[in-house]
C-alpha cells in the first residue's frame, strides 16, 4: 500500500526527512515512531501529497504521489496532527462538508454511526470551535474513516482522547486492519506502538533508524522502551536503517 | 509591607510595562504575520507614496481645491481609525485562526492581576502611538518632503504641517474612540446598536441629496486645521476622550456569544444550492459570516456604512464638481469597496485545515471567488435602486463598470496574495504592486466619467485581462508550498 524509497525533504540547509526507504503491504498496521521534531508529521505530509519531497519517490495505494497526490488524498483517510476543523460549523455539518467534498451520497446514516460510535451525539449540534480537544480529535477521526478508506493515515490518533476513548480507538484500528484495511500512524508514545502496531519504523533527525516487528528476534525478552531511547540517542551515520545496538545484536 | 508611595511608583511602573508590552506584541505579531522586512518598509512606503502622490497635485489643482484635499485627508484618516478600532477589538477570531488559540495581552485581564479598564485604557494609548509612527507620522512626512519641491497653497509651511499632524492624528483619535464606544454598545446589546445603526443608515441616506456640503467641514479636526480655534480643539478633544471614557465605564469584554447549538443549517443551504458545483463551500462561507462576532452586521460595519458615506461624500463633490459623474463615481468606488469582501470570505479558515482533502489551493481560490461572486449581490442591490432612482440612463454603464472594477480588483488581489489577502497585503512589496496596479485606473476613470459615462464601458477591456490573471493565480498559488497559509 506503501513505496517509499530515498526520500529526502530539506528546507534550506535542514534536512528534515533524510534518505528514507520502507514499504506498508495491506493489512499492516504500521507505526512511525521518533521523538518530538524527528521527520514524522514531514513524512506523513509527503505521503498524503501536501508538501513535495527534495528527492525520492513514493507511492501510495499504488498511485505515484508527485503525479497525482489528489487521487492520494481521495483514496486515503487522514487524520492530520494540528488541524482542527473550521471553527463555525457544527460538528454534523462539518461531517456533512467533508461527504460533500468526498463526494459521497447517503452520508447522513454514516455520520450517525460515528456520532454514536464516540459517544458524542449529544454534541453534533455544537460548534467546532466550543468542542473540547478530544471531541475534536473523535470528530477529525470520524472525518478520516467516512468513505470507508482501505487505507488511512494518521498523525498522534490517540492525542488528546480519554482512556476510556483511547481504549475504544485501539480496537477499532485493530478490527480495522483484521478486516483487510491498513493503516499507518505516527507516535511518539511507544505504549500504543506495542499494543497495536503489527511493524514499526523509528525515525530519528529524519533517518530512518529501525525498521522491523515488534516480534523481532532482537527484541525478544528485551525492554522496547530501552532500545528505542537507545537508538535515538546516538549519533546518526548515514544508510543506517535497521543498524541494531551492539548490545541487542 | 511596602509604602503608598512605593506602591503608587510601582503601579505607574506596571502600567507602562503593559504599554511596552503591548508596544512589542502588536510589532512581533505584523511582522511574524508580514515578514520583519516586510513590515519595515510598509511605513517607507506610505512615506514614499504620499511624496510621489503630492508631487503631482498641482496638476489637480484645477480640480480640487486645498480644502477638499484637506477634507480629504481628515476623513481618510478618521476611516482608518475606526477600522484600527474594529480589528483590534473584534479581530479575535481571526487571529485565532492563524496562531491557534491567541492570547493577547488586551484579553488577559483575567490571568493578570490588573482591571479590565487598565487594560483597555492601555490598549487605546497604544493604538494611538503605534498607528501614528505607522500611518500617519509617514503620511505628513511624505507630503512635507513633497511641499518643499512643489507650491501646495499653504500646506508648505512648516506650522500648517505641524497643525496637519496633529489634525490627522485627532481624526484617527476621533474614529478609534468612536469604534471603541460603539463596539462597547455591541458588547451590551448587538441587537440596539445593529437597529440604531440601520436607522442612521437609512436617515442619512435619506437626507443625503440635501446635504450641503459645507457639513461634512463640520468635522472639528478639520475645521481645526482650515481655522484654528480653541474651540474646535476642544470639541475634538471631547469626541476623543468622552466616547473613551464611557466605554472604559461601561467596558464589557465579552462580547454576546452567538448562539452555542445550531440545527444543521449547512444541508439546508447546500439542498437549496441544488447540484451547484461550489454549493458546499459556498454554504461554509455563509455559515462563517453569519455565526461568527458580529454576524452579518459585519456587512453593515464594513461595506454599508463606508458605502453609505461614500455615497454622501460623492454627492457633495458632485455639488462643487458638477462634471463629475457621481453614480459612474460611485460604481467605480464600489467595485473597489467590494473587493475588500473577498478578505472577509479568507478570513476564517486556512488552506491547511483542507490540505489532506482532495482539493487544491486553486480549488479553495475558486470556491472563495464563487463566495465572493454570491456577496457582490449586495452591492448590486445598492446600486440597482440607486441608480435607478437617480438617473437609469447610468444604469447600465454603472453596472458594467461595478462587475468589471469588482472582478478586475479580486483577480489583482488573488494573483498577488493568493487565500491570505489580510496578510500579504501588509508586505511593502505587495502592496506597492497592488497599489500600481489599481490606482492608475481608478484615476483614468475619474477623467474618463467626465467626458460622458458611457466612455467607462472601455473598463469591459479588464474582463479579459482579470480571467488570464485569475488562471494565472491559480497555477501560481497551486506551485507554492506553504506550511499553513
Amino acid at each position: 500500500m506503501i513505496e517509499v524509497n530515498n526520500l529526502s525533504k530539506s528546507y534550506g540547509s535542514t534536512k528534515a526527512v533524510d534518505n528514507v526507504s520502507l514499504s506498508v503491504g495491506r493489512g499492516e498496521l504500521f507505526g512511525l515512531l521518533g521523538p518530538n521534531g524527528s521527520g514524522k508529521t514531514t513524512m506523513i505530509k509527503m505521503l498524503t501529497g501536501q508538501i513535495k519531497p527534495t528527492s525520492g519517490s513514493l507511492r501510495v495505494h499504488g498511485v505515484d504521489v508527485l503525479e497525482d497526490p489528489i487521487r492520494v488524498r481521495e483514496l486515503v483517510g487522514v487524520i492530520p496532527e494540528q488541524e482542527t476543523p473550521p471553527s463555525f460549523l457544527t460538528a454534523e455539518e462539518y461531517l456533512h462538508f467533508v461527504a460533500k467534498v468526498r463526494k459521497m451520497k447517503d452520508y447522513e446514516a454514516i455520520c450517525e454511526k460515528w456520532f454514536e460510535f464516540f459517544d458524542f451525539k449529544d454534541q453534533k449540534n455544537s460548534l467546532c470551535k466550543d468542542l473540547s480537544r478530544g471531541t475534536r480529535q473523535k470528530l477529525m477521526f470520524a472525518q478520516a474513516f467516512l468513505h470507508e478508506p482501505e487505507l488511512a493515515i494518521i498523525d498522534e490518533p490517540l492525542i488528546n482522547l480519554d482512556p476510556v476513548m483511547q481504549r475504544k480507538v485501539k480496537d477499532f484500528l485493530s478490527g480495522y486492519v483484521r478486516n483487510g484495511g491498513t493503516i499507518f500512524i505516527s507516535t511518539h508514545i511507544l505504549e500504543i506502538a506495542k499494543q497495536i502496531c503489527t511493524s514499526i519504523g523509528i525515525i530519528y533527525k529524519g533517518k530512518l533508524v529501525y525498521t522491523g516487528c515488534l516480534d523481532d528476534p532482537v527484541l525478544e525478552g528485551r525492554n522496547f522502551e530501552e532500545f528505542f531511547l537507545d537508538l535515538v540517542s546516538r549519533p546518526v551515520n548515514s544508510n543506517e536503517c535497521a543498524s541494531i545496538p551492539a548490545q541487542y545484536a | 509591607m511596602r509604602n503608598k508611595k512605593s506602591m503608587n511608583k510601582t503601579g505607574r511602573g506596571f502600567m507602562f510595562d503593559i504599554f511596552k508590552s503591548m508596544f512589542k506584541e502588536e510589532w512581533r505579531m505584523h511582522s511574524n504575520l508580514f515578514g520583519n522586512m516586510g513590515f519595515s518598509l510598509f511605513p517607507v512606503f506610505i512615506f514614499l507614496f504620499t511624496f510621489l502622490v503630492s508631487l503631482i497635485l498641482p496638476i489637480f489643482r484645477e480640480i480640487f481645491t486645498y480644502t477638499q484635499i484637506a477634507l480629504g485627508m481628515h476623513y481618510l484618516f478618521l476611516l482608518l481609525g475606526g477600522m484600527v478600532g474594529a480589528f483590534g477589538l473584534m479581530g479575535r477570531e481571526f487571529m485565532n485562526r492563524r496562531f491557534g488559540q491567541a492570547r493577547l495581552i488586551a484579553y488577559s485581564s483575567r490571568t493578570l492581576p490588573v482591571s479590565e479598564r487598565l487594560i483597555f485604557a492601555n490598549f487605546l494609548l497604544k493604538d494611538v502611538v503605534y498607528y501614528f509612527a505607522l500611518y500617519i507620522l509617514p503620511f505628513v512626512a511624505g507630503f512635507a518632503l513633497a511641499s518643499a519641491f512643489v507650491p501646495v497653497e499653504s500646506f508648505h509651511s512648516s506650522v500648517t504641517l505641524l497643525i496637519l499632524l496633529l489634525t490627522l492624528s485627532l481624526s484617527f483619535m476621533i474614529g478609534l474612540s468612536l469604534v471603541f464606544f460603539l463596539s462597547t454598545i455591541y458588547a451590551h446589546s448587538g441587537k440596539l446598536l445593529i437597529s440604531g445603526l440601520l436607522a442612521s443608515s437609512i436617515f442619512l441616506l435619506f437626507i443625503s441629496g440635501n446635504l450641503d456640503s459645507s457639513s461634512f467641514y463640520s468635522l472639528p479636526s478639520l475645521s481645526f486645521f482650515l481655522l484654528p480655534s480653541k474651540n474646535q480643539f476642544l470639541l475634538s478633544s471631547v469626541l476623543i476622550i468622552v466616547p473613551s471614557v464611557l466605554s472604559l465605564l461601561f467596558l464589557k469584554v465579552d462580547f454576546p456569544q452567538a448562539k452555542k447549538s445550531f440545527p444543521n443549517s449547512f444541508s439546508k443551504l447546500c439542498r437549496e444550492f441544488g447540484s451547484y458545483r461550489y454549493a458546499a463551500f459556498v454554504a461554509k462561507d455563509l455559515l462563517d459570516l453569519k455565526r461568527s462576532e458580529g454576524g452579518f452586521g459585519k456587512l453593515i460595519f464594513s461595506f454599508l456604512l463606508p458605502a453609505i458615506l461614500i455615497w454622501m461624500l460623492l454627492s457633495a463633490l458632485g455639488t462643487v464638481l458638477p462634471a463629475l459623474n457621481t453614480l459612474i463615481l460611485f460604481s467605480l468606488v464600489l467595485g473597489v469597496l467590494s473587493s475588500s469582501m473577498y478578505n472577509w470570505l479568507t478570513e476564517y479558515d486556512i488552506f491547511a485545515s483542507y490540505a489532506f482533502f482532495p482539493l487544491k489551493v486553486s480549488d479553495m481560490i475558486r470556491s472563495k471567488l464563487n463566495s465572493y461572486l454570491f456577496l457582490n449581490l449586495v452591492p448590486l442591490l445598492l446600486l440597482v435602486p440607486l441608480t435607478f432612482t437617480k438617473d437609469p440612463e447610468v444604469l447600465l454603464p454603472a453596472l458594467l463598470l461595478f462587475i468589471s472594477i469588482s472582478l478586475y480588483m479580486v483577480s489583482i488581489l488573488v494573483y498577488l496574495t493568493g487565500l491570505s489577502p489580510s496578510i500579504n497585503l501588509y508586505n511593502g512589496r505587495t502592496f506597492a504592486f497592488y497599489t500600481l496596479s489599481v490606482m492608475p485606473l481608478l484615476m483614468m476613470n475619474i477623467i474618463l466619467s467626465m467626458f460622458g459615462s458611457f466612455y467607462v464601458l472601455v473598463n469591459l477591456l479588464l474582463l479579459p485581462l482579470a480571467f488570464y490573471l485569475l488562471g494565472k493565480s491559480f497555477r501560481k498559488w497551486d506551485g507554492i508550498e506553504s506550511s499553513r497559509f
